[in-house]
């Protein structure tokens, strides 16, 4: 298992620094997830773990050991593409022999190992086959053994589930989890996908413009965003403009305005003056009669109604136009469109984040 | 990339661009030079004597008009044929399928030979019809190069036509229709905007053809002065006491030619329409007379196509004396005597074009590798020079090789090295191209996957790439072994005593009216073209045209 170092790393296309000065520690054994929107730098900076993109500036080190400018194919990688990339006029045998065989291993320990590895991603009956006779899954699960069969220091995946569909993504996702356990090996996986980051990962890293904006394990990502971004990338955040009256207290409360009233929410680490802005997810919402007189509660007018069955979506307007997202679980949702609500708000899981 | 890598793709780089350099730019170079250098006897420069002399100025003007009224034709016949076949079924269409294959198998001077077996002052028809007192009119001239050169080049605008028209939804056409257009304007307002880059481009290539040809102008021009004759009488009869006129007239057609290829790039550049995939129009089944009348015409239309082939067979076992034919005597005179007496010519032609297919076909791959997958700074220039060929006719190369190499630490002029090097460098734009298209189809990432498994990049190229290309590179080399085997106009200026080719002795015997010996090699060269095509698509199972 191999702990994967990145210091003040730059890389560049031109003027354009596409990874700008990121610094992250990656544990061994660690299935770590780059995930952010497209264009934010996530292949680049994969590409130049695995030393098919330069580094402008900055450290690499696997174990410690200085990687920057060590040859791709001296690096011990193993990757997976989003393309397969699987080697057209070769069997899904040869293919996954093709890395051992590279290391001059002898004929029959190769094939017992790709045996073995095309057995463990469930393609056992399919070695004799050729790339073009596979579907799009069995095609993902060929080029994860052969990327593991050489029993790589990291492996490296650029969204390898994005050309699959809805069914197989969870399939091969859950397939490749599991394995990476199994291995241990420490992985990169790239994602734009939310659901697949927070499903797989044991931490992740949300990057945005070539920077990490928020490093943690999923639930404090979902659960904890620190910025707005973050709060918006993942899941969906009510984004609310307010004052702050009082900053954290011994609670790790904050006191904030927001029209006329004044609410309750966790500080959530930030400083004094630091943000005038908070996240709500729609599910930690709920709506009460107007009436009410409810602590940590702002009045609105409840402007749509959507039913989904499991739960019912309301779009609330607060008298400054600001809209708020709710959602209320069950199947009954009782609020009319049109009728005048309060939005309460759960000081626990409503979050001052900066902007 | 890693550190090490790099320097061995900058290395091949440099390498590359040396060779073009030294092959290519400094022999043009010198050709234009040369032209602006003043003469000892004259005092003039090549340009003063080239406007001062009406020969010249008719020379430039018989070559344009000769091309814009080819250029017509073969455009007017292969857009006919390609739209005829992609939108209608009628008995005897296969044949038409086999038309882009006559081009490829029937060598330029072949065909204008076989046109004046049959047509010639000598000519099997012009006799027969003689004998009846009908005169026909003289083939030489206008009425031969037209014809001729008509049929050799249609099918050019065939084969892109078509191509066009396959790949154009024919659903376009049809929403035309159901907007309220008949259906013969939405031909006219829907499919000839989008097939028209094609047509255009294969047309403007037609009339850059014509431009250089050598064989047909040369055989059947007679007394209409073309460009391309001249500059090889002044390098023929000149040599070493006026090649400032040659390399002034080489310096037109090069100019003519980067014109019109100037001119293409824009209009195809400008006109790009995104031809949406879609299905294509089935073809529509046709009956009773108007399937007779197309059956009928396309059938001429391929019969006056492989008449040539038919006539060249029946020649080569045709007794003769001189230049007198016996038609209806059979004898394989013509035959034992190139095989027994002289296949020197044959065995040239074997060892030429195999060591330029050979040298061509690695130089493209290694080129079109370094231009698509390995991009630097000295890329750019490899894939510009590697397409300039396109612009210079056999001759001009041949003069521009002759006057680089003729002394110096290079002296390759007497030896069969030059006439490689100039095989190689026609054929190299089409050896390029295609291995390009091929690399583009290959993911990056398939090589990215093998060096990520340990392999370096050098030998990732060899274990997954090559192995990619291989049936590509197979095609490219067939179809650049049936051209340089037929190569003419640059080798005959290239090659000396002993070192000729077949199509050289061909073209040699044709000139001293000896038509059945020039059969004989005819047919034997055109064995030399067909067999690698029959093994590679009937063994190999190869696509020739995959990547066109
Ligand atoms: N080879 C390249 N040359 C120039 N710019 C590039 C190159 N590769 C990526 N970029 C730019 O770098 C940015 C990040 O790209 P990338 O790492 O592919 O993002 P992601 O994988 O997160 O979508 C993008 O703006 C992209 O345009
Ligand atoms: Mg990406």
């Amino acid at each position: 298992m191999t702990r994967i170092d990145i210091e003040r790393l730059t890389v560049s296309y031109g003027a354009a620094a596409v990874i700008d000065g990121l610094s992250v520690e990656i544990p061994a054994g660690c299935f770590f997830t780059l995930l952010g929107p497209s264009g934010c730098g996530k292949t680049t900076l994969l590409r130049t773990i695995a030393g098919f993109a330069q580094a402008t500036g900055g450290v690499l080190r696997f174990d410690g050991a200085d990687m920057t400018h060590v040859p791709a194919h001296e690096r011990g990688i193993g990757m997976v593409f989003q393309d397969y990339a699987l080697f057209p006029d070769k069997t899904v045998f040869d293919n996954v022999a093709y890395g051992l065989r590279a290391r001059k291993i002898d004929k029959k320990t190769i094939a017992t190992k790709v045996g073995a590895y095309l057995e463990r991603v469930g393609m056992g009956a399919y070695a004799a086959r050729y790339p073009a006779a596979l579907s799009g899954g069995q095609r993902q699960r060929v080029a994860l053994a052969r990327a593991l069969v050489v029993e790589p220091r990291v492996l490296l995946m650029d969204e390898p589930l994005s050309n699959l569909d809805a069914k197989l993504r969870i399939q091969i996702r859950e397939s490749i989890a599991d394995l990476q356990r199994e291995v241990g090996i420490t992985t990169v996986f790239v994602t734009h996908d939310q659901e697949e980051a927070l499903a797989v990962s044991d931490r992740i890293a949300l990057m945005n413009r070539g920077r990490i904006e928020q490093l943690g394990a999923p639930e404090e990502i979902y659960g904890r965003p620190l910025t707005a971004y973050v709060a918006d990338f993942i899941g969906a955040a009510n984004l609310i403009d307010v004052t702050l009256v009082e900053a954290a207290n011994a609670q790790g409360q904050a006191r904030v305005r927001l029209q006329d009233v004044e609410l309750l929410v966790a500080a959530n680490g930030q400083g004094v003056g630091n943000s005038t802005c908070i996240a709500a997810r729609p599910e930690d919402l709920r709506l009460a009669e107007a009436e009410a007189r409810a602590a940590n509660g702002v009045r609105g007018v409840v402007e749509r109604r959507r039913y989904l069955g499991n739960r019912v979506t309301y779009r609330v307007k607060l008298a400054n136009g600001q809209p708020i997202t709710v959602d209320e679980p069950g199947r009954s949702g009782g609020r009319r469109e049109g009728q005048t609500v309060t939005v309460m708000f759960d000081p626990a899981a409503t979050m001052l984040v900066a902007r | 990339m890693s550190r090490r890598a790099p320097t061995v793709w900058i290395v091949l780089s440099a390498l590359a661009l040396a060779l073009l350099v030294v092959f290519l730019v400094w022999p043009l170079f010198n050709l234009l030079a040369s032209s602006f250098a003043t003469g000892k006897g004259t005092g003039q420069t090549g340009w003063a004597r080239f406007f001062s002399d009406a020969k010249y100025l008719t020379a430039v003007g018989n070559t344009l008009i000769l091309g814009v009224i080819v250029t017509a034709s073969s455009t007017v016949i292969g857009v006919t044929l390609a739209y005829v076949t992609a939108r209608f079924n009628f008995p005897l269409k296969a044949l038409v399928a086999i038309l882009p294959l006559t081009t490829l198998i029937v060598p330029e001077v072949i065909a204008a030979q076989t046109w004046l077996m049959l047509l010639g002052n000598n000519g099997i028809v012009t006799r027969s019809l003689g004998n009846y007192g009908i005169d026909l009119p003289s083939f030489y001239g206008w009425p031969g190069l037209i014809i001729v050169m008509t049929f050799i080049y249609y099918t050019y605008v065939y084969i892109g036509t078509l191509a066009a028209i396959k790949g154009f939804d024919a659903q376009l056409e049809e929403a035309a229709q159901s907007l309220g257009t008949s259906p013969g304007r939405s031909v006219l307002h829907v499919m000839i905007p989008v097939v028209m880059p094609a047509i255009l481009a294969s047309s403007l290539l037609v009339f850059t053809l014509v431009v250089g040809n050598f064989a047909v102008a040369t055989l059947l021009g007679h007394k209409v002065l073309l460009l391309s004759v001249l500059t090889y009488i002044t390098f023929n009869s000149e040599m070493g006491s006026d090649p400032i006129m040659q390399s002034t007239l080489a310096s037109v057609s090069i100019f003519i030619v980067a014109v019109t290829l100037f001119v293409q790039r824009w209009v195809v550049g400008r006109k790009r329409h995104e031809i949406t995939q879609g299905r294509g129009a089935a073809p529509t089944r046709l009956t009773g007379l108007r399937s007779a009348l197309l059956a009928g015409a396309a059938s001429l239309v391929v019969l006056i196509s492989v008449l040539p082939l038919l006539t060249l067979v029946v020649g080569a076992f045709t007794l003769t004396r001189g230049p007198v034919m016996y038609w209806g005597q059979f004898s394989f005179a013509s035959i034992e005597r190139m095989l027994i007496s002289a296949p020197d010519p044959l065995l040239n032609s074997l060892r030429f074009a195999a060591t330029a297919t050979a040298i061509g076909i690695g130089f493209s791959v290694i080129v079109s590798y370094l231009v698509v997958k390995k991009k630097n700074f000295l890329t750019p220039a490899i894939d510009y020079l590697a397409m300039l060929p396109l612009a210079i006719s056999g001759t001009v190369l041949g003069i521009g090789l002759v006057i680089t190499f003729n002394t110096g630490f290079l002296a390759m002029t007497g030896t069969a090295s030059i006439i490689v090097a100039a095989y190689v460098i026609r054929r190299m734009p089409f050896g390029v191209r295609n291995a390009s298209s091929t690399l583009y189809n290959i993911p990056s990432s398939i090589e990215e996957a093998s060096i990520s498994l340990g392999v370096p990049p050098v030998a990732t190229f060899f274990k997954v790439v090559l192995p990619v290309m291989a049936p590509a590179i197979a095609a490219a080399a067939v179809i650049t072994w049936t051209t340089t085997v037929a190569e003419l106009s640059a080798s005959v200026v290239v090659y000396s005593a002993g070192l000729e080719t077949a199509p050289i002795q061909i073209f040699r015997l044709i000139d001293t009216g000896l038509t059945g010996r020039a059969s004989a090699y005819g047919l034997a060269l055109v064995v030399m073209i067909i067999a690698p095509i029959v093994v590679a698509t009937r063994f190999f199972k190869i696509d020739l045209f995959q990547s066109r």
